[in-house]
Formats: C-alpha cells, structure tokens, sequence
C-alpha cells in the first residue's frame, strides 16, 4: 500500500464506526416515520432527542443522574475497601483464607439480587438497602481478584527481594501487594461494573426515595412515556462508558508499569 | 571469602517423582576469583548457586562461606553474597533509581544516602538520563545493567550470576562481558558464573568447572590462565582456542547424555 492509500484506510477506520451509528439512526427515523409507529411503541431518534433536552433543561435529568452516581460511588467505595481489606490478609494469613474460603464459596454463586427482599425487611427500602445490596455485589469479584493477584504474585521478585535483604513484611508490602496491583484493579474494573447494575436495579425494585436513574426509568414506563425511557437509556449508557473510561485513565495512573510491562 | 561446598546433594520433587539435581557436589570457590560454571541444561548449575545464596536449603551436604584469613565463620548463608538472576527479577513497577536502591532501602537507609550511592552506581554503568524509567521503557541490555548494578550496590564480597547474558542480542552481550570484566578487575569480588557458552566462561573465568549431565558432578576443573585484565581479543589468540578446544570436548559428551537423558523422559511421558 502507499502512503495516501494507507491514509484513507486509516480515515475509514475512525469513519465507518460513526457512519453505521448515523445510520442506524437515520433508518430509525425513517422507519418510524413511514410507517407511522406509535411513540408509545417505537418514539424516532428526534423524538427522544427533544425530550433528553428538556429533561437537561428543566433539571430531573441531572438530578436523578446525581443521585444515581453519588450511591455508584458510596457502594463502591464500601466495597473497594473492605474487599482489599480481605483480600489482602487472605494472601497474608493462611487461617484467614481458609476461613474466608468457605464463606466465599457458599455466597459468591449466589445471585445477589436475590437477597434484596431480605434486605427490604432488614433496613428498609431507603437509601441503605441500595448501598448494601450493590456494596455486597461489588465486594466478591473485588477480594477474589485481590487474593488471587496475591497468591499469584511472581516467586521469583519474592526471592530477589529475600536475596536483597528484605523481612518478611517488607516482602508483603514492597513486593507482593504491589505486584498484586494489576490483579486489584481489574477486580475494581469488574466490582464497578456490577455497583451500576445492581444501584440501577435497587432503585427499580421497591425504592422509596422516589429518585435516581432506575426510578425514572421505571416511573416513565410505567406511564409509557417511551421517549423519556429511551432519553434515560442514553444517558445511562454515557455514564457507564464515562466512568469505565475514568477508571481506566485511573488505573494508568495508579499502575504505569501495567502497560509495558515485559520484564 | 572463599565458598567451600561439601558433598552437596539435591533432590527435587516428591519421593515417586524424585530428580536428582547435584550429585556429591565438593569444590572450594577461591576468594577473589572469577569461576565459571559451565554444563549441559539441567545440570543443576543454578540449583547450586542458588544454594550458595542461602535461597535454596541443600538436601545433603553443606556450604561455608569463610573468610581465608579466619578459620570460621558465623555468618548466615546468603548474608556475603547477591543475585543476579537469569531472569533479572526486576520490580516493574519501581523506576531504575529505586530498582537499584531496593536492597538499602530495606535496610532503612534514607532517601538522600540510597540515592546518593545509587547516583554514583547509575554514572558507572552508564544509565544516566534513565533514572526515572521504568524497567518495561528499558532495553535488554540497559535492564541488564540494571540488575547488576542492583547487586552491586549491596557490596557483598560474592556475587552469584545465573546465566545473566543468555537473553541478550549477540552485540550487547560482548558490551556486557567486557563491563563485568572491567568490574572484576576493579572490585575483585569472589564470582560465581553459571553459563552455558564454552566462549563466554573462558572470556571471563579463572576456572571453568565443567559439569556432567543430570545428577551433576564436577567433571574437570578447568584452569584458565589468560593473563588480566582482559578483553575480547583474547578470543582470537592460540592459548583461548586450545582452551575452548579442550572444554568444548568435555561438554560434547555431557551434551549428549543430556539430550538422550531427555528424550527418555519424553517416551517415559507417552
């Protein structure tokens, strides 16, 4: 290939994945409108479009976002802490895994949402069951990914550091939590995942508050408000792209070495 | 310090699948010289040196590290001597500055003292201007370095190197043996160089120990008297060449053993 034929491949690639979104849209539209779908059913992409701007003017869509990302976080940090925590003195400590081991095997399969009736009748269906419910989720992949990443920490830094004169705790925390990093951040990867989902369930399921992003969708299906459903869905959809790429960029600070990393 | 091993044996593994590594190993390590083990893959070459570390217990046998002037020595095994690894072992996620620092570091030395001595190190094996990469932004051979300078900063009077050069390209590696050569000439530590090029071990060693196949035993002890210092010249004169004559026939044979050692292990599997 020459230069200016590479270039216009190059163009295509980042062209083509936008040209199929519009369109998709654009047969949407024309389906839509040709063939005179109710809104109720099937609103066109100019609809949902007008109705997403209102929604941000008047503020409900912002609000509920808000509301929905401040409990994302507060699960996820609850469970960001107390998984590592775990995860941690599981790798420390062989009576601590061979306890946590159990528990962990019996629970992890569980689905968690079967525990949100539990969880109504134990705090309610405020602001707690949603945090707890998408907390405990969270928490699973987020301390087996730390332990694993623990164990599995390579044999031979472990040695080298020995043969440098390193003590046992120092083995732990210069060596084996470090190189267990990667291991750690994939597992938050993994543990925010499920804390969107789960927070967007809980909120759908029995929320009293009457606020976030599962409440508007719900509320607005319940109406058969279509176009507010689909404008909800778009915004849901770039919050969770927007936090995965935040968590990314995160961990590329947190961890540099992760991405060249070939000793 | 001399490195005296005596009748060392190892044996891995559990008692169905037992392998034999060292077999009545006994050789004394001189103070101060430059000795090269030389032997057929899984002679058990790096088992020896990582016993002599302290980072493997022998099954049997035992090693002293002692200085020739007194006759004992109490000092745990492990505690004279430094690594450098096959495999480096560098910490990824530690720039080459704090790399090289690890070791003082633990022993709670400050910022200001381990970076001033690691200075001084980074200047001598020329990684200048790279103190603040990461070992992944690094070239082999700038890696290589790394590790050796790494062990260096320890200044423990024996160093132990596990095949360091194998991974290099064939240019960096002749830059990287004449660097150990100048740094042998200028510390005189005690060295103990597992390889498996005949060239490399006779280039750099005092003596070449060769090894037989698997279980491993010394089979000659091979004085090289190249005057020092050294360079790679040496390679091209009558005395190197009838030195790698007589080495490179030794070997030929455990080679073979070897190889047909493991081609049996391969028809046992199957």
């Amino acid at each position: 290939m020459n230069r200016s034929a590479r270039r216009r491949a190059k163009l295509l690639d980042k062209v083509l994945p936008w040209l199929s979104v519009i369109i998709f849209l654009l047969a949407w539209e024309l389906l839509v409108r040709w063939r005179g779908i109710a809104p109720i059913f099937l609103p066109a992409p100019s609809s949902v479009a007008i109705f997403l701007w209102r929604m941000l003017a008047d503020g409900t869509m912002e609000y509920h976002l808000g509301v929905t990302l401040l409990r994302i976080f507060a699960g996820f940090l609850i469970a960001a802490v107390t998984g590592i925590a775990l995860g941690v003195l599981m790798g420390m400590s062989r009576i601590v895994s061979h306890v946590a081991d159990i528990w962990i095997a019996a629970l992890y399969p569980l689905p968690k949402i079967s525990l949100i009736p539990l969880l109504i009748i134990w705090l309610g269906t405020g602001e707690a069951y949603r945090i707890v419910i998408s907390a405990v989720t969270a928490f699973f992949p987020i301390v087996i990914s730390t332990y694993s990443g623990i164990r599995q920490a390579d044999r031979g830094l472990i040695k080298a550091a020995e043969d440098l004169g390193a003590n046992t705790r120092q083995i732990q925390f210069k060596v084996v939590i470090p190189a267990a990093m990667p291991s750690i951040l994939s597992g938050l990867q993994l543990g925010m995942g499920v804390t969107i989902i789960l927070i967007v369930a809980a909120e759908m399921i029995g929320g009293s508050s009457q606020s976030g992003m599962g409440y508007l969708l719900i509320s607005s299906g319940q109406v058969m408000e279509t176009e507010r459903v689909f404008a909800s869905l778009v915004v849901l959809a770039v919050m969770g792209a927007a936090i995965m790429k935040l968590q990314q960029r995160a961990d590329r600070i947190i961890a540099p070495w992760v991405a060249h990393d070939n000793r | 310090m001399d490195v005296v091993v005596e009748a060392v044996t190892q044996i891995w593994g559990e008692e169905s699948t037992q392998v034999k590594a060292l077999d009545q190993f006994s050789h004394c390590f001189r103070s101060g010289r430059f000795s090269c083990l030389l032997g057929p893959s899984g002679c058990g070459k790096s088992t020896l040196i990582q016993i002599v570390g302290g980072l493997e217990p022998a099954t049997e046998g035992r090693v002293r590290v002692q200085d020739p002037q007194k006759a004992y020595s109490h000092r745990p095994l492990g505690a004279d001597s430094v690594m450098v690894w096959q495999n480096l072992n560098l910490f990824p996620w530690r720039n080459v500055i704090d790399n090289i620092a690890f070791g003082l570091e633990m022993r709670g030395l400050s910022r200001a003292e381990r970076y001033r001595r690691a200075n001084a190190l980074i200047a001598s094996v020329g990684l200048r201007g790279f103190e603040r990469h990461l070992p992944g932004q690094l070239s082999g051979g700038m890696r290589q370095r790394v590790a050796l300078a790494r062990a260096l900063i320890m200044e423990r009077p024996i160093l132990l190197m596990d095949e360091p050069f194998a991974a290099l390209d064939a240019q960096t590696k002749i830059v990287m043996q004449e660097e150990l050569l100048k740094i042998f000439d200028q510390t005189h530590k005690t060295v103990l160089f597992v390889t498996h090029a005949i060239e490399e071990a006779i280039l750099l060693g005092d003596e070449v120990v060769v090894m037989t196949a698997r279980p491993g035993r010394i089979k000659e002890v091979i004085p090289v008297d190249l005057p020092r210092p050294r360079s790679l010249e040496i390679v091209s004169s009558k005395e190197f060449g009838a030195l790698f004559d007589r080495t490179f026939h030794l070997i030929r044979e455990e080679v073979t053993a070897a190889m047909a050692q493991q081609a049996a292990m391969v028809a046992a599997q199957s």
